[in-house]
């Protein structure tokens, strides 16, 4: 029989070979690209390994040469450390143009310089008559109302010039933009262009004329039209090169007024320029005309282009430092997604912005990109632009508009030099806090020694929604047309050009921030992007905006609060209480015997009260916003529904608490117990559900005797094999140390007898002196108490010492560590002590219990559970909390998850240990010592290494799983489930189906094995509902007992049936199951198990002699095995499924 | 041999040299089996009593559902057999089960074993070889079935309950002989306290007026640390001038050090395109 194998088949069935080294991944990986299935990183080479620098003597100690003497210096001034240099200046090498580039664009520009040159002239015409315009052309702006006076005819462009980042040399890759000035001649713009959105509307004509020019030339791959920042006004036209440039450039072409043209006088923040009459198309008499900033401003920025460009370059003269500052601001923009859309913070704000420091004489001419960078951040974090704004004019000219004009006009007020552009008249409140808040966790991360500040800050994306708590969007942007209607924004609105979206958004906002008040930490939303469109589409409506998403930061211990305290019901502001509140608002007596408003939302369970933000959002959307509930998808919570447990609802974190409850008192009754030989010094829990991260944690249980063997001498129920296995009753284990003392034997095996001795007595006691029922062993005891099963082991703290215990040749007594006594310390010491760590951990992190179990219930779910220990991704969880930079500390479990998957699938395991400081233990030198340790023992070390500061070097949790495959099949699944939950969680229109990233791919194993669900005892906690459900020998909570009897613990036929596959046929397959209610199990044949072997008496496993070929050799006997898998598993097997299409026989 | 034989029975009945294939399976309505490597079994020195050489059959790939009553029914039809033992490799036989406990150390059998089959006679041996084995062997007959699956696990479950009295008569006698010994031992270090040897030694232990250092690892680490600090507390640092030229050296060569792990990791980085931001 020889069995073959589809090289080319499915990566991770390959992956899953046992043999073989880290190497061989990389190859895997490559088939994984193939299939195109996820944009994986192309895994390192096997010499792409961090080694340990061994410099040679000489090489050390030779006298240092000038050069080598100043950049030494000049690093300790200028940057942190000498790597961080380094790799700023890799980074900078990575992002910035190529001069070879830069000729090729200046080419491209050059053709279109004279191209615009030649553009006919058109005779003039009402504004209003568009019909010389070719029909492939539409005009890009919105004309609403259509209806305007003035004449329009176009003239070749009086000057063309090149502005912005491509002259300053800071435009950066992967999106070089060029932009290009085309000034109108004077002859085109009339007096009163500045009113009514006339300049505009002739903008977008002239526009419209060079783009119907342009069409049809063979320089162009694409001729399209898009807005400046998504601000409706300002259409430009974006031209790409034809051929293999069309992915280097984008040149855009803005059209501007001449200078001096309108009187900037005319135009400050607190005139009208738009008319109500004209944009109601309605006669209104004697109405005050509001001011209309936002119009002036655009048409201000178009005034000032070039006097911008003439500072920017004064500025970064014989200033090198900033180039890269500004790249590298660019770069930090771009990661947390700031620099793109309707307000926001774009490459030139970050020029101005450094100009305006160089100005104040914040920063200098000498500095550094990295200082300068610093700096910037500083200024960011430390100035609220929304209260304090600051301007860069400098004339001291009183008719200039004053801050104070600013601030009434605008949220965020940062001047030009001129003193009339607000360079940040389109952000929100919300967006500037954010990149305050931004630049205040940078600073921090730089400021932290310990962690790679250059990765954190410019390496890491910052998605949305990996970033937020909580993300909710509207799905249907139009209905912001009634929210502006409901709040009564006219004004504004025609301020805004009828942009409904950018009108209501601060208002909407603002609302929110007032109604969740100190539940947020920080409150923020996508910024609004319109996209580009082709030359002869109409332009982009408003509500062809990309859909609004608002981001929550939850504060983790007040976001779940009830209760809404409002004023004293007689003050006077309980008024704008009811009001702000509406129908929820009622009056309340307090304990205090205070008489308030207050609101109060539903929160009987965790699980409910993570809704309240939620609900708050939905119904003071809708009360103010006039935003039904069916237009907002709520996506924060939607994740919950993988921990819930058959029809139950709720995430069961209050069952924990009453195991903790019941644990609390146990170890009070085990260390009041009197008459014991050796008091008890210590009992410390183990099990998962004592540090709030099981999946599933253990219910109380009533055991109905009728569906049960019982056992009357021992009082212990024994599962009835007809009868539907027994539900699953886990025991929660719990260490009980010994007091030390000389009574104890000094030998191993003695050690264990009075251990044994200790837990009959233990058992005696607790019945005699509690009247608990208990179960006692050799090596543990079992205590029934509330419905709990608890395992209490007694320990004795020298034990492992005398199991390590080995006298050499010489008669010394030595030390040396055994593989009992490992498994011991392990259970005894290091366990106990992680449990307690990571218990503290939940107290300060809510959300750390369930992003751990939603963690692992999907490594569960992807039937990878067996292969990575609980402890493993407890730690993995635990960095998310302990070391969240660029994040802050998750508030939800489901944005921690996400979190997780990211940090499993991108984190560097071959070249770096994962280090979790609990408890802040570790310092400074730690760090480098375990880095130094981990480089120096690399191929001795686990494929994953986390160290903790009592597990400096071992990495005790990952020292046997997972394997290189297993944590390679992983990583790919991670990334794959990270990219398609997110889409989901970005897009409210696709599938609403979230449990899809937790049910796993089945096509990819040899047999598959399907259990009968009767003998599944966990059933119930499988991902997708089981339609039929068993009896599982359960009595109601409330159901009265005549004689207690010892329920059947521990008792899991998948989990026995797993076990002795594993121990038969380990050699030939990995068999992957899902132990909460999983009824598949996933056999993967082993490659190295089948090839042919030559006799040993001691491979003679399973294996069969191969008669056919010419040497005798033997080959797996795989039918028997095939057939044994059903032996094996009788009563549970149900079917077993051999896919031959995968493998021959 | 087998290359002589006709096709069919080759592939069915190949066996390495010396050993005889018997093919088993589970029950009667199996349709794969497995095959039993049996050969007479044979050892350059007779350690074992239990196992004299002329009346024992060594039997490979026993499948794990196999007992040792099921294999006592399959060679009792060629003669009655004395014992049957299995084990997880080839080897001496484990210790008698009276001294292995019945709830300490027990360890189950896994997956694949191996058996020794002693017959009553020297006879059986040859019974076994004149044995033609047609068709399966079946393991599991109505008469004596082996339980697997659910009913297996029950039992074992079952098992896994201890009887406490049982436990704590084990662990009893356990530490009466362990009392005994010690005390034994204890005796003979008091005789010998201060007695020399043949030699003229005397050994010196914990006990007694005057005991020595005990003869751990731990406590040489001690020492030797102990001594180690003595000596740098004598020394003077930074106070020769070759010495303050000596530190300025060492700092310059820790900077150049870290100067090229630096490098190290960035090259490493450049080549994994770590310095794509986006």
């Amino acid at each position: 029989m020889q069995k073959k194998r589809n090289r080319a088949g499915p990566p991770q069935q390959e992956a899953a070979s046992d043999d073989g080294e880290m190497s061989d991944s990389s190859d895997k990986m490559e088939v994984a690209q193939g299939k195109g299935k996820s944009a994986v990183k192309r895994a390192p080479d096997a010499d792409e390994v961090l080694r340990p620098v061994k410099l040679s003597k000489s090489d050390l100690y030779k006298p240092p040469t000038n050069d080598e003497l100043n950049r030494l210096k000049e690093t300790e001034h200028l940057f942190h450390t000498n790597l961080l240099r380094m790799q700023i200046e890799e980074l900078l090498q990575e992002v910035k143009l190529k001069e070879k580039r830069r000729k090729t664009i200046d080419g491209f520009l050059r053709e279109i310089n004279t191209l615009l040159g030649t553009i006919p002239e058109t005779p003039q015409t009402d504004l209003t008559d568009q019909t010389w315009l070719p029909d492939s052309i539409k005009v890009p702006i919105l004309q609403v109302p259509y209806q305007v006076k003035g004449k329009f005819c176009f003239l070749p462009p009086s000057s063309i010039k090149v502005v912005g980042s491509y002259l300053l040399g800071t435009c950066i890759k992967p999106e070089i933009n060029v932009d290009l000035a085309v000034t109108m001649p004077q002859e085109i713009l009339q007096a009163k262009d500045n009113l009514n959105q006339r300049y505009s509307r002739k903008r977008a004509l002239y526009l419209a004329h060079i783009a119907s020019h342009l069409a049809n030339n063979e320089l162009f791959s694409s001729v399209k039209f898009t807005y400046m920042n998504s601000n409706h006004l300002k259409p430009v036209l974006l031209l790409r090169p034809y051929g293999k440039d069309e992915k280097l450039v984008t040149v855009r072409i803005h059209v501007c007024p001449p200078p001096g043209f309108f009187k900037i006088s005319r135009l400050y923040p607190n005139k009208n320029n738009v008319r109500t009459a004209w944009y109601t198309e309605q006669e209104t008499e004697g109405v005050n005309e509001p001011p209309t900033p936002h119009y002036n401003n655009t048409i201000l920025s178009d005034l000032t282009l070039e006097h911008h460009l003439h500072h920017l370059s004064n500025c970064a003269s014989d200033f090198p430092g900033m180039k890269d500052a500004v790249a590298l601001l660019k770069v930090w923009l771009h990661q947390r997604q700031l620099d793109k859309g309707y307000g926001c913070f774009n490459g030139f704000l970050a020029a101005m912005l450094i100009s305006y420091l160089l100005s104040k004489n914040k920063i200098n001419k000498v500095m550094s990109g990295y200082q300068v960078l610093r700096n910037t951040l500083q200024f960011l974090a430390t100035t609220d632009l929304t209260v304090n704004g600051i301007t860069m004019a400098t004339s001291t000219d009183s008719s200039l508009p004053s801050l104070h004009d600013f601030h009434e006009a605008f949220q965020v007020v940062f001047v030009d030099p001129l003193g009339v552009v607000n360079l940040c008249a389109d952000m929100t409140t919300n967006k500037y806090h954010q990149i305050q808040f931004e630049a205040r966790e940078s600073l921090k991360v730089l400021d932290d020694t310990s962690a790679d500040g250059f990765h954190l800050l410019l390496m890491v994306p910052k998605p949305f929604v990996r970033t937020f708590d909580h993300v909710f969007h509207l799905t249907n942007v139009s209905k912001l047309q009634g929210t502006c209607k409901k709040m009564k924004l006219l004004n504004q609105l025609i301020d805004q050009g009828g942009d409904y979206l950018a009108t209501s958004l601060p208002y909407v906002l603002s609302i929110l921030s007032k109604g969740l008040g100190p539940r947020v930490a920080l409150l923020s939303h996508t910024l609004p992007h319109r996209p580009e469109w082709d030359i002869g589409e109409e332009p982009a409506k408003h509500r062809d905006s990309s859909l609004l998403s608002v981001g929550l930061l939850l504060e983790a211990e007040l976001h779940t609060s009830v209760l809404e305290k409002g004023p004293a019901a007689d003050s006077s502001q309980a008024l704008d209480f009811r009001a702000f509140w509406g129908e929820k608002s009622e009056l309340r007596r307090f304990q205090d015997g205070s008489i308030c408003e207050a609101v109060v939302w539903p929160g009987s369970s965790l699980c409910e009260k993570r809704k309240v933000p939620e609900l708050i959002v939905k119904y003071l959307l809708e009360l103010h916003a006039d935003i039904p509930e069916s237009c907002i998808s709520y996506t924060g919570n939607v994740l919950d529904c993988v921990l819930t447990r058959g029809k139950e609802a709720g995430t069961e974190e209050e069952k924990m608490v009453g195991i903790i409850q019941s644990y609390d008192d146990l170890s009070r009754k085990l260390w009041n117990l009197t008459d014991l030989p050796l008091t008890v010094t210590s009992v410390q829990g183990t099990h998962p559900c004592l540090r709030y991260s099981d999946v599933f944690p253990p219910l109380p249980v009533k055991p109905d005797w009728s569906s049960y063997q019982l056992l009357r001498e021992k009082k212990c129920l024994v599962p009835n094999p007809e009868k539907p296995c027994p539900a699953y009753v886990a025991p929660v284990k719990v260490i009980c140390h010994m007091e030390g003392s000389g009574k104890w034997p000094q030998d191993k095996d003695a050690i264990k007898r009075v251990k044994a001795a200790f837990q009959i007595r233990l058992a005696e006691l607790l019945r005699a002196q509690h009247q608990l029922l208990c179960n006692p062993s050799a090596t543990h005891t079992d205590v029934y108490k509330d419905g709990y099963v608890f395992r209490v082991q007694v320990a004795y703290h020298r034990e492992p010492q005398y199991m390590k215990e080995i006298v050499t040749p010489e008669g010394m007594l030595k030390y040396q560590d055994t593989e009992e006594s490992l498994q011991l310390e392990l259970e005894t010491l290091h366990l106990p002590s992680l449990t307690s760590t990571l218990h503290g951990l939940h107290q300060q992190h809510p959300a750390f219990g369930g992003t751990s179990r939603m963690a692992k219930r999907w490594i569960h779910s992807q039937l990878l559970g067996d292969s990575f220990s609980e402890e493993c991704v407890d730690l993995l969880v635990a960095h998310l909390f302990l070391h969240p930079a660029p994040y802050s500390p998750p508030s939800s479990p489901q944005v921690g998850f996400l979190r997780f998957l990211h940090l499993l699938a991108t984190f560097d395991w071959k070249n770096s240990p994962l280090i979790v400081n609990l408890n802040g233990e570790l310092k400074g030198p730690d760090y480098t010592e375990i880095q130094n340790d981990f480089i120096s023992a690399r191929a001795q070390l686990p494929v994953m290494f986390i160290a903790t500061p009592k597990d400096k070097k071992d990495s005790l949790w990952t020292k046997t799983q997972p394997t290189a495959q297993i944590l390679q099949r992983l990583i790919v699944l991670c990334l794959e489930s990270l990219r398609a939950l997110e889409q989901q969680l970005m897009d409210p229109s696709g599938s609403q189906d979230y449990k899809m990233t937790f049910r796993p791919p089945l096509d990819l194993y040899d047999i598959l094995i399907r259990l009968n669900p009767k003998q599944i005892p966990r059933h119930r906690e499988a991902v997708d509902q089981p339609a039929k459900s068993f009896f599982r020998g359960l009595l109601k909570e409330g159901a009265q007992v005549k004689d207690l009897m010892f329920p059947v613990v521990g008792y899991d036929p998948v989990q026995c049936y797993l076990q002795e596959l594993r121990e038969a046929y380990g050699e030939f397959a990995l068999f992957f199951h899902d132990k909460h209610g999983g009824d598949v199990i996933g056999v993967l044949w082993k490659p190295s198990g089948f090839e042919p072997q030559p006799f040993k008496t001691t491979n003679m496993t399973g294996r069969v002699m191969d008669g056919k070929s010419a040497k005798p050799l033997l080959v797996p006997n795989v039918e028997a095995i095939v057939e044994d898998f059903e032996i094996l598993g009788e009563g549970l097997v149900a079917s077993v499924e051999a896919r031959t299409e995968r493998w021959s026989i | 041999m087998y290359k002589m034989a006709p096709a069919r029975q080759c592939s069915t009945l190949a066996a390495p040299a010396g050993y005889t294939a018997v093919p088993v399976k589970f029950s009667e309505e199996r349709r794969t089996h497995h095959y039993l490597y049996v050969k007479e079994h044979k050892v350059r020195e007779e350690l074992d009593q239990t196992r004299p050489q002329n009346r024992t059959l060594f039997v490979l790939n026993v499948p794990p559902y196999c007992t040792k009553e099921s294999l006592f029914q399959i060679f009792t039809s060629c003669s009655p057999v004395e014992l049957v033992e299995l084990q997880d490799k080839p080897g001496p036989s484990e210790p008698q089960s009276n001294t292995v406990s019945q709830h300490f150390g027990r360890r189950q059998l896994k997956g694949f074993k191996v058996a020794y089959v002693v017959f009553k006679h020297p006879s059986g041996v040859q019974a076994f070889k004149s044995l033609k084995v047609k068709k399966p062997i079946v393991l599991s007959e109505v008469s004596h079935s082996i339980k697997t699956g659910i009913n297996k696990w029950v039992d074992d479950y079952r098992a896994s309950l201890t009887g406490t009295a049982e436990l704590q008569a084990e662990v009893d006698e356990f530490m009466k002989g362990y009392d005994e010994r010690v005390a034994e031992e204890e005796e003979k270090a008091n005789e010998e306290e201060g007695v020399p040897d043949e030699e003229g030694w005397v050994k010196v232990t914990r006990k007694g007026r005057r005991p020595g250092l005990a003869r751990t690892e731990a406590v040489n680490i001690r020492v030797t640390e102990r001594e180690k600090r003595k000596r740098a507390q004598k020394e003077l640092l930074n106070f020769y001038a070759w010495q303050h030229r000596e530190s300025k050296r060492e700092h310059l060569a820790e900077l150049r050090k870290k100067f090229e792990e630096d490098k190290q990791k960035i090259a490493l980085m450049r080549a994994q395109r770590k310095f794509r931001p986006f």
